[in-house]
């Protein structure tokens, strides 16, 4: 008789998912960039840093011993979405960033 | 066939008996057990898919502010709707860590899963943002 599930055969495969799901996440955070890039070059340009650091919490996350640890390193994702989510809250009240680089950089188009 | 969890011992019941005083939400984390990794993974899963949701939100309410061409007749009618999908974001996010924390603190006692609250914030917070816009879409229409 096959097993009910199959990661009683191999458990590798949730891992995988969770690898894959840190991924996805990290291409997310990708996609917010390129998309503040458009409106202003400095956050999107920071934005698009925190896609190969998510990606890079993933694995200290699946190495994490100690719970605690695990739990300071998920914040940090929570921390990333805040500070978008409070940039882009700015830059709708505000409307452009002062500190726009199109503003310190003699940039054309 | 194999279940995964529950591998109640006596000497992992000790451990978490004097610190399950209160809510047993805001404890800490390392109290309790290390459950099957699983379900530590399945956790994990959970509260990313929760944060490409929330970045999902972010997105949506800048693209309505900074893409959409004005409503006519409504003054700042794309704040009104791209500010709350902003904000319900911010939200989603911090609630989703609150909840994985919950949940992790559930999985390592042994006890029943807490019941998400996210379901039901983001629903209603959807439905009142889409009636909004409804009622944005309408009066531009009129004027």
């Amino acid at each position: 008789m096959p097993p009910d599930d199959p990661e009683d055969v191999d458990p590798g495969l949730a891992a995988e998912r969770t690898r894959l799901a840190w991924l996805r996440t990290a291409i997310a955070f990708a996609a917010v960039g390129g998309a503040a890039l458009r409106d202003d070059v400095v956050i999107g340009l920071v934005m698009l840093t925190a896609a190969p650091a998510i990606w890079v919490l993933g694995h200290f996350v699946s190495r994490s011993v100690r719970p605690a640890q695990r739990s300071g390193h998920l914040l940090l994702v929570t921390v990333a979405v805040t500070v978008i989510a409070l940039l882009a809250l700015l830059g709708a009240l505000l409307g452009h960033s002062p500190a726009s680089l199109r503003d310190v950089l003699p940039l054309h188009g | 066939m194999t279940a995964p969890p529950a591998t109640m011992d006596g000497p992992e019941r000790t451990d978490c008996g004097g610190a399950t005083s209160g809510d047993g939400q805001h404890q800490d984390p390392d109290a309790g057990t290390e459950p099957d990794a699983r379900f530590t993974l399945a956790n994990e899963r959970t509260f990313l898919a929760w944060n490409r949701t929330a970045l999902a939100l972010v997105v949506a309410g800048l693209g309505i502010i900074q893409l959409l061409p004005p409503f006519p007749g409504v003054r700042y009618g794309r704040h009104l709707l791209g500010i709350p999908l902003i904000i319900l974001g911010a939200a989603v996010s911090v609630t989703s860590y609150w909840e994985w924390r919950r949940t992790q603190a559930a999985l390592r006692r042994r006890e029943p899963l807490p019941r998400s609250v996210l379901p039901v914030v983001l629903a209603t917070s959807i439905t009142g943002i889409g009636a909004l816009s409804a009622v944005v879409v309408l009066i531009s229409a009129v004027r």
